[in-house]
C-alpha cells in the first residue's frame, strides 16, 4: 500500500494553497482542519442535505462525498469566499434581509446554490427555485423566507 | 414601544451567512481525542463479555471505555431528568438497538471509527418488546427491574422502587362524573388513533467535548439545558456544581433532541479517565438511536348532546418512551392533562402511560407529546360534526373553553383568545365560500383544527444585565438561540428598557460559570420566562443609572427617561450613559451589575384528580387551517394551501413569530405526511436522510402563511407567550380533516403516507389493496 | 474510512490495467457520488481506487454517432447530459427525467458510467435507456465488447460488466420519427426523493396502431427490466385509454415487486399499473406536441 498521505495544490477562494491530505479524507474535512473554513460542514454525510455545498471549478459539489483528492488543480470557493473587500456578496446581503435562516446549519449551503442558480437562470421563476434548491434542506423550514430572499438577490445581483 | 413589535433583524445574521458563526460542531481542543461510540446490534439482551484488544491493538487508539471504567470514577452511573435509570453507558444490559455500550478513543476520527468497529460484544438476548400496549401489559417482557424516580419532581417519588412492570408513571384528571356524562350523552363516539415515532435530525447533530481543568471539568455542548447539565453531572461525579463548568454555542437546531443529558456524562468521564481532551460528535444515523420524539396510542372516547354539544371525554393515552424515560413522564403527565383539548366539557377522565419499551428512548421534540393528543382530538371532532350534521368549525364554537371557564384540570383559563384564533382561521381559510371538491383522480378538501398547550410549570429563569464602563450593555442569559432568535428578542427587550439600540446589545453564550440559572430552552417557555428576567435585570440597571443621574442632575428619579443610550430630564438635562459610568467610577472602569429571576406562581395538581388550581403561567392556542388535493389512484396528498394560526400574546418580533408558526407547522407537514421511523426487531430501518425523508422546498404548501392575534397575557413580559411550538399543534388533523372533507376516509394512524391513505380509500370502495 | 491506494491514470490503457479481476476491493471511481456512500457506511472498503477524472477528455461529451444516433462517454456528468441541447433535442425524455434525478450538486459530479455501472435498480436513467435501446461499451485488457442495455443489469445491485472491465460509452440509437416517449417518477415520501415506482415508456404507431412498444419498470423491482407483456398488449393496439389500461394491467401482474420503506409489495404493484398507464397517456400527449 502506499502513503496514506499526499499533499495537493489548488486555488481556495482566489489563492492558490496546497495542503497534506489522507487520501481517503472528504474535501469537508480537509477545508476546516487545514484552513479553519467551517462553513461547508457536514450533517446528513450523504450529499442530501447541502450543508457541505463548495464550489469546484464554478460548480457546486457536496463536500461530503467528494476525495479532497479530487481537489488537487481545481479552484474552489467556500463561503467565507464570497464577501469583497469585507462586504457581503448580494446573495448574502439578500439572505440577511429576508432573514432568511434561523439556526443558520443550512445557510452557506443555501447561498452558494443560489450563487450558482442565479448564474444558470439569472431571474428564476419560483418553480425554479424551488426545483434548482431541492437538494438543499433545512430542518429550520426556513424555505419561504429562502425563496424570498432567492428572488431578493435575483434583483439585485442584475441591477 | 421602540424596540418591541419591530421585526428587528437577527443579531448573528452576518455570522450566519458567512459560516462564521459559533457551534459546538466545529470545536476542536489541543491534544483531544475523538471518541466514537460501539453501540447494540440487539434490542434487548444481557452483556456476556465485551472483547476490546482487536480495537486497543490499532495504531492510535488511545483507550476503550466501557461501564466498568465508568464506574471507578461513577459508582452509581444512572441519569436522567425525571427517572435515574439511564446508565452512561450498558451496565449488564442493553435495552435498546444504538445503545452505547463502550467508546473507542483515539487522535483521530477514521481511527476511532475503525476501533469501534472492532470491539466485539457477545450478547445473551431477552425476551424485547416494542408496542406500547403490548409492554404496559402484565406478562410483557420487563424492561427496567424496578422503577428510580430522579427526585427532582417530587410528584413522582410515589413511584420509587416499583418493580416487575413497564409502566413508569401514569398520570390522571378527573373531572365531574364521567359515568353520568356518558350516561346523559345522546350520542358517544369511540375511536383509536396512533402516532409513530419521528426524529428532530437537528442538521448540527449532538456534539459535546469536556476538558479537565485544575479540579474542575468544562464541558462544551450543543445542548439546550446548560444548567440541568452541570446539575447532573456534578450529581454524578459527586462534586459541587462550581466545579463544572457547562457551555454552549449557536445551536445548529434543537427542537427538543438536545435537552437533558445526552453526551454531557459519557464525554466528562472519558475526559476525566484518560486525562485528555475528548470530543464526541454524533453523525446524523446516530442520532436515531439517541432521542426520538414518542409514538402514542389514543383511545378517545367522547359523549355528545343532540344540540351537539360535547358533555363527557375520556382519553386513555399510551406514550411509547422507549428503552430510558428521559423527560417522558414529563410528557405523560404536561401534555397529558390537556388530552381534552380547548373544549369545555363537563365530565373528563383522562389517563395516561408513560410505557418502557425496546425502542430508543423518547423525549421531549417541539410540542412536547400535544401534536400526538391534537391528532386525536381534532380527528375525532370533525369526525363527530359530520356525522351531527354540523359545520366543522361551529362544532368548535358552540365547544370552546372561554375566558373564565375551568378546564379539565380545574384551573381557570385566562388569557387565551380562542374566539379570535376561529375567527382569523375562519377568515384566512376563506370558509364560507363555496368549495370546489373536484370529481375525477384528482379530489380537493379542507380542514381546520385547533389545539392546546399548557406551558411547562414551575420553572425558573435568572438573568444579569451588564453596563460597562464607556456605557455598552451585555446580557447574561442561559437561553440558548437554537435558531429561534431568541438572543435577539432578548436584547430587543434590554433595548426596550434602557433605549440602547438592540443591535449594540452583547448577548453572551451561555456558559455556567458566568450565565445565570435558566432551567432550560424547552417548551416554548423562554419569551415569558427569561423575557420577564431579562426586563427585569434590564430595570435593576436601569433604577440604579437614574439613581446616579438622578444625583448628578440634582433632580428626581421620576423625572428621567432612557432615550437613545442617554438619560433625559424632564428640564431637559442629558447625561449619556458613558457619562454616568464616569461619573460613578470617576474613569472609564465598573460594571452596573442589574439581575432578574422569574418564577411564576404554581399550584401542584391532586395526583388522584389531577385538579390544580393554577396548573400553568399561560395557555398557547395554535389552528391551523388546509387545503389539499388527493391523487385517489395513488393515495398521495399535496397540500396547496395551509394557514397557522396562533394566539401569542404580544408579537415581541413579528418576523420571527412568523417565521417559528411557519417553520414549525412545515416541520409538521413532514411529520405528517411521510416521517416515520421504521423498526425492525428495534433496528430503525431508515436511520439516515436517505430513507427517513424531510420536508425540502417542493414540500412546501403553495400558499402558507401565518397569522396571530395579539392580546397581551397579563403576566407576559410586554404581553408575550412563546411561540416555538405553537406551529405544530394543528397541521396534521387539519390536513387529516382535508382528507376526510374530500373524501370521507379515515386514516387512525400518521404519517398519512400515499400508501395508508390509498389502502384507506380502497377500502371505503370495497375493493382493499391486498396484503403481499 | 481506512486507506487506500488511489490511482489517477491519464489513458483508458492504464485505467484498465490498474484494474485488477481477482480483487473486489479494487474499483474504478468516477464521480464517487454512489461509491463514497458506500464508503463511508463501511459497506465497502477498497484496496485501490482507480479514478478516471484524468481520462476525462477521451470519455466525456455527447456526439453524433454514425448511425444518426447519440454517443455519450461515460464520463459526461449528470449535468452535461441535462443541459446538452443534442439531448434535449433528441432524447427529450431523458432530459425531462434528469432535471428531478437526485439534485444539482449530486448531478454535477456522477457520471452515466457510474450511473449504470452501479447497478442500482432504483435509479431513473436505467428504464429510459432500456427502452431507447442504447448499448454500453466496455474495455479491458481483454478487449471491448458492446452490451446490450437489456443484458447489463443482471441482479440487485449486479451488473454484466466484469471487475476488470470499464465502461467507456454509451450509444443511443437514433429515435424514430415520432416517437412516443415518457417517464413516470413516483416519489412516495418527500417530493424530492429517489423513485418509489419509476416506468419508462416508448412507442410507436402506424396509422391508427401501435407498431412496436416499450414498457420497462425500476425502483419496484429487483433490478431494471422491460416487461414483454404488457409491450405485447400494445403491439396492434389503437393508443386508446383502453389499451394503455390493458397494458398497465399486464405491466402491474408480470413483475415481482420488491417491499421496501417506499411501499409495500401490493402497493408498489398498484404503483406500477397507475403510473404505466399514465405514462402511455402523457407519451401519446407529448409524441404529438414533438412532432
Ligand atoms: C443524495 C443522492 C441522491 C440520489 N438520488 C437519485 C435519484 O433520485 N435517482 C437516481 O437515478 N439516482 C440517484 N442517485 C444516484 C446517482 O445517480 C449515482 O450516485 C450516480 O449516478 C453514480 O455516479 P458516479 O459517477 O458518482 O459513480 P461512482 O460512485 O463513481 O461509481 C459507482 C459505481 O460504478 C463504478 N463505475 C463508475 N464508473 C465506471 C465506469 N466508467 N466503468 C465501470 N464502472 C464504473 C464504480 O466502480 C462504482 O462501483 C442519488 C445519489 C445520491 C448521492
Ligand atoms: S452533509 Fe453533505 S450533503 Fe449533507
Ligand atoms: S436554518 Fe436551521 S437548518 Fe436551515
Amino acid at each position: 500500500m502506499t502513503d496514506a498521505t499526499r499533499t495537493i495544490r489548488f486555488t481556495l477562494n482566489g489563492r492558490a494553497v496546497t495542503a497534506r491530505i489522507a487520501v481517503y479524507e472528504t474535501l469537508v474535512e480537509v477545508l476546516q482542519r487545514e484552513f479553519a473554513l467551517l462553513g461547508a460542514r457536514e450533517s446528513c454525510a450523504q450529499g442530501l442535505c447541502g450543508c457541505c455545498t463548495v464550489l469546484v471549478d464554478g460548480t457546486a459539489v457536496s463536500g461530503c462525498l467528494y476525495l479532497a483528492a479530487f481537489a488537487d488543480g481545481a479552484e474552489l470557493v467556500t463561503v467565507e469566499g464570497l464577501p469583497k473587500d469585507g462586504v457581503l456578496h448580494p446573495v448574502q446581503q439578500a439572505f440577511v434581509d429576508k432573514g432568511a435562516f434561523q439556526c443558520g446549519f443550512c445557510t452557506p449551503g443555501m447561498v452558494l446554490m443560489t450563487k450558482e442558480l442565479l448564474e444558470q437562470h439569472p431571474h428564476p421563476t419560483e418553480d425554479q427555485i424551488r426545483h434548482y434548491l431541492s437538494g438543499n434542506l433545512c430542518r429550520c423550514a426556513s424555505y419561504p423566507e429562502i425563496v424570498q430572499a432567492v428572488k431578493l438577490a435575483a434583483d439585485k445581483v442584475h441591477i | 414601544m421602540r424596540s418591541i413589535g419591530q421585526s428587528v433583524p437577527r443579531l448573528e445574521g452576518h455570522a450566519k451567512v458567512t459560516g462564521s458563526v459559533e457551534y459546538i460542531h466545529h470545536l476542536r481542543l489541543p491534544g483531544m481525542l475523538y471518541g466514537k461510540i460501539h453501540r447494540s446490534a440487539l434490542a434487548h439482551a444481557r452483556i456476556v463479555s465485551i472483547d476490546a484488544s482487536a480495537a486497543l491493538a490499532l495504531d492510535g487508539v488511545h483507550a476503550v471505555i466501557t461501564i466498568q471504567d465508568v464506574l471507578s470514577l461513577v459508582p452509581n452511573p444512572y441519569y436522567g431528568p425525571a427517572f435515574h435509570d439511564q446508565p452512561i453507558l450498558a451496565h449488564g444490559k442493553v435495552r435498546h438497538v444504538g445503545e452505547p455500550v463502550a467508546v473507542a478513543l483515539a487522535v483521530d476520527p477514521h481511527i476511532a471509527e475503525q476501533a469501534a468497529d472492532l470491539i466485539h460484544v457477545e450478547y445473551e438476548p431477552l425476551d424485547a418488546v416494542f408496542d406500547e400496549i403490548e409492554a404496559a401489559r402484565p406478562d410483557a417482557p420487563i424492561i427496567h427491574d424496578v422503577l428510580k424516580p430522579a427526585g427532582m419532581f417530587t410528584d413522582l417519588k410515589h413511584l420509587g422502587g416499583r418493580s416487575g412492570t413497564n409502566v413508569a408513571l401514569d398520570a390522571r384528571v378527573r373531572r365531574g362524573d364521567i359515568a353520568k356524562g356518558f350516561a346523559e350523552a345522546d350520542r358517544i363516539f369511540e375511536h383509536t388513533f396512533r402516532t409513530g415515532k419521528v426524529i428532530h435530525a437537528t442538521f448540527e447533530p449532538m456534539v459535546s467535548l469536556a476538558e479537565k481543568q485544575g479540579d474542575g471539568i468544562t464541558i462544551h455542548t450543543a445542548s439546550q439545558s446548560p444548567s440541568f447539565v452541570r446539575a447532573e453531572v456534578s450529581r454524578l461525579l459527586g462534586w459541587a456544581e462550581n466545579r463544572v463548568r457547562v457551555r454552549t454555542a449557536f445551536l445548529g437546531g434543537g427542537f427538543g433532541a438536545k435537552l437533558y443529558i445526552k453526551l454531557e456524562a459519557l464525554v466528562a468521564v472519558c475526559a476525566l479517565l484518560t486525562g485528555k481532551p475528548v470530543r464526541i460528535g454524533l453523525s446524523m444515523d446516530e442520532q436515531f438511536y439517541t432521542i426520538t420524539k414518542h409514538g402514542a396510542t389514543v383511545r378517545i372516547k367522547t359523549g355528545v348532546t343532540d344540540d351537539g354539544r360535547m358533555i363527557a371525554r375520556e382519553v386513555e393515552t399510551y406514550w411509547n418512551g422507549g428503552a430510558y424515560a428521559d423527560i417522558g413522564p414529563r410528557v405523560t403527565q404536561k401534555s397529558g392533562f390537556t388530552a381534552a383539548g380547548p373544549y369545555d366539557i363537563e365530565h373528563v377522565a383522562l389517563d395516561n402511560y408513560a410505557v418502557y419499551t425496546n425502542h430508543p428512548p423518547a423525549g421531549a421534540l417541539r410540542g412536547f407529546g400535544i401534536s400526538q393528543l391534537v391528532w386525536a382530538y381534532e380527528r375525532q371532532a370533525d369526525i363527530i360534526a359530520r356525522e351531527m350534521g354540523i359545520d366543522p368549525l361551529a362544532f368548535r364554537r358552540k365547544n370552546v373553553l372561554r375566558e373564565g371557564r375551568p378546564h379539565a384540570t380545574g384551573t381557570v383559563v385566562t388569557d387565551m383568545e380562542i374566539d379570535a384564533v376561529l375567527d382569523l382561521l375562519e377568515k384566512r381559510m376563506d370558509w364560507r365560500r363555496p368549495f370546489d371538491r373536484g370529481t375525477g383522480v384528482i379530489r380537493r378538501g379542507r380542514g381546520l383544527a385547533i389545539g392546546l398547550k399548557a406551558c411547562i410549570s414551575p420553572t425558573t429563569s435568572v438573568a444579569t444585565v451588564l453596563l460597562y464602563g464607556d456605557g455598552s450593555c451585555a446580557l447574561h442569559c442561559g437561553t440558548v438561540d437554537m435558531g429561534q432568535a431568541s438572543d435577539t428578542a432578548m436584547a430587543q427587550i434590554v433595548s426596550e428598557v434602557l433605549g440602547i439600540q438592540t443591535q449594540s446589545i452583547r448577548v453572551v453564550r451561555p456558559d455556567t460559570d458566568v450565565t445565570p440559572y435558566d432551567m432550560a430552552t424547552l417548551g416554548s417557555r423562554s419569551t415569558f420566562h427569561m423575557g420577564n428576567a431579562v426586563r427585569a435585570a434590564a430595570e435593576d440597571v436601569l433604577a440604579q443609572v437614574f439613581h446616579i443621574a438622578a444625583t448628578s442632575l440634582d433632580t428626581e428619579v421620576s423625572s428621567l427617561e432612557c432615550v437613545d443610550a442617554e438619560v433625559v430630564s424632564s428640564r431637559g438635562a442629558r447625561m449619556t450613559l458613558r457619562e454616568i459610568m464616569l461619573a460613578r467610577f470617576a474613569m472609564q472602569a465598573g460594571t452596573i451589575v442589574g439581575t432578574g429571576s422569574f418564577a411564576p406562581h404554581y399550584k401542584k395538581p391532586d395526583p388522584a384528580t389531577g385538579q390544580s388550581p393554577d396548573v400553568t403561567p399561560f395557555w398557547m392556542l395554535g389552528g391551523a387551517g388546509a387545503e389539499i388535493e388527493v391523487d385517489t389512484e395513488t393515495g398521495r396528498i399535496e397540500v396547496t394551501k395551509l394557514v397557522n394560526v396562533a394566539d401569542v400574546g404580544r408579537a415581541l418580533n413579528p418576523a420571527s413569530v412568523d417565521r417559528q408558526l411557519t417553520g414549525a407547522a412545515i416541520m409538521q407537514v413532514g411529520f405528517t405526511l411521510f416521517e416515520e421511523m421504521v423498526f425492525s426487531d428495534g433496528q430503525v430501518v431508515n436511520a439516515s436522510l436517505a430513507d427517513y425523508k424531510i420536508p425540502g422546498f417542493l414540500d412546501v404548501p403553495r400558499d402558507i402563511s401565518a397569522g396571530y392575534v395579539e392580546v397581551p397575557h397579563r403576566n407576559g413580559p410586554y404581553g408575550a407567550k412563546g411561540v416555538g411550538e405553537t406551529g405544530v399543534f394543528s397541521p396534521s388533523p387539519a390536513i387529516a380533516n382535508a382528507l376526510y372533507d374530500a373524501l370521507g376516509v379515515i386514516v387512525h394512524d400518521l404519517p398519512l403516507t400515499p400508501e395508508r391513505v390509498l389502502r384507506a380509500i380502497r377500502q371505503a370502495e370495497n375493493r382493499p389493496l391486498g396484503d403481499e | 474510512m481506512k486507506n487506500f491506494e488511489l490511482v489517477e491514470p491519464a489513458t483508458i490503457d492504464e485505467a484498465v490495467a490498474l484494474l485488477d479481476p481477482d480483487d473486489a476491493g479494487v474499483r474504478a471511481i468516477a464521480g464517487g457520488t454512489a461509491l463514497m456512500l458506500m464508503m463511508k457506511a463501511r459497506l465497502f472498503e477498497p484496496v485501490r481506487l482507480v479514478s478516471l477524472r484524468r481520462v476525462n477528455g477521451a470519455l466525456r461529451g455527447v456526439r453524433e454517432n454514425a448511425g444518426g444516433g447519440l454517443t455519450v462517454g461515460a464520463m459526461t456528468t449528470l449535468t452535461e447530459l441535462e443541459r446538452s441541447p443534442k439531448i434535449a433535442a433528441a432524447l427529450p425524455v431523458m432530459s425531462r427525467a434528469l432535471h428531478t434525478l437526485s439534485n444539482v450538486r449530486i448531478r454535477n459530479v456522477a457520471t452515466l458510467g457510474g450511473h449504470l455501472a452501479h447497478g442500482d435498480p432504483h435509479m431513473d436513467l436505467p428504464p429510459i435507456l432500456l427502452t431507447l435501446g442504447a448499448r454500453v461499451r466496455a474495455v479491458s485488457r481483454r478487449g471491448e465488447r458492446w452490451i446490450d442495455i437489456a443484458d447489463l443489469f443482471v441482479g440487485y445491485y449486479q451488473v454484466a460488466v466484469a471487475r476488470d472491465e470499464l465502461i467507456t460509452e454509451i450509444d443511443v440509437p437514433a429515435q424514430p420519427a415520432g416517437v412516443h416517449t415518457w417517464y413516470a417518477k413516483f416519489a412516495a415520501l418527500s417530493a424530492d426523493d429517489w423513485p418509489s415506482v419509476g416506468v419508462a415508456v416508448w412507442y410507436r404507431t402506424d396509422g391508427e396502431r401501435i407498431a412496436e412498444a416499450r414498457v420497462a419498470v425500476s425502483a419496484a423491482t429487483e433490478m431494471p427490466l422491460r416487461l414483454a407483456g404488457a409491450e405485447r398488449a400494445l403491439v396492434g393496439n389503437a393508443p386508446t385509454p383502453q389499451t394503455f389500461a390493458a397494458a398497465a394491467d399486464v405491466a402491474a401482474e408480470a413483475i415481482e415487486p420488491v417491499a421496501d420503506i417506499r411501499g409495500t409489495a401490493a402497493y408498489k404493484r398498484e404503483m406500477v399499473r397507475v403510473h404505466t398507464r399514465r405514462a402511455l397517456a402523457q407519451a401519446l400527449h407529448t409524441g404529438r406536441a414533438a412532432r
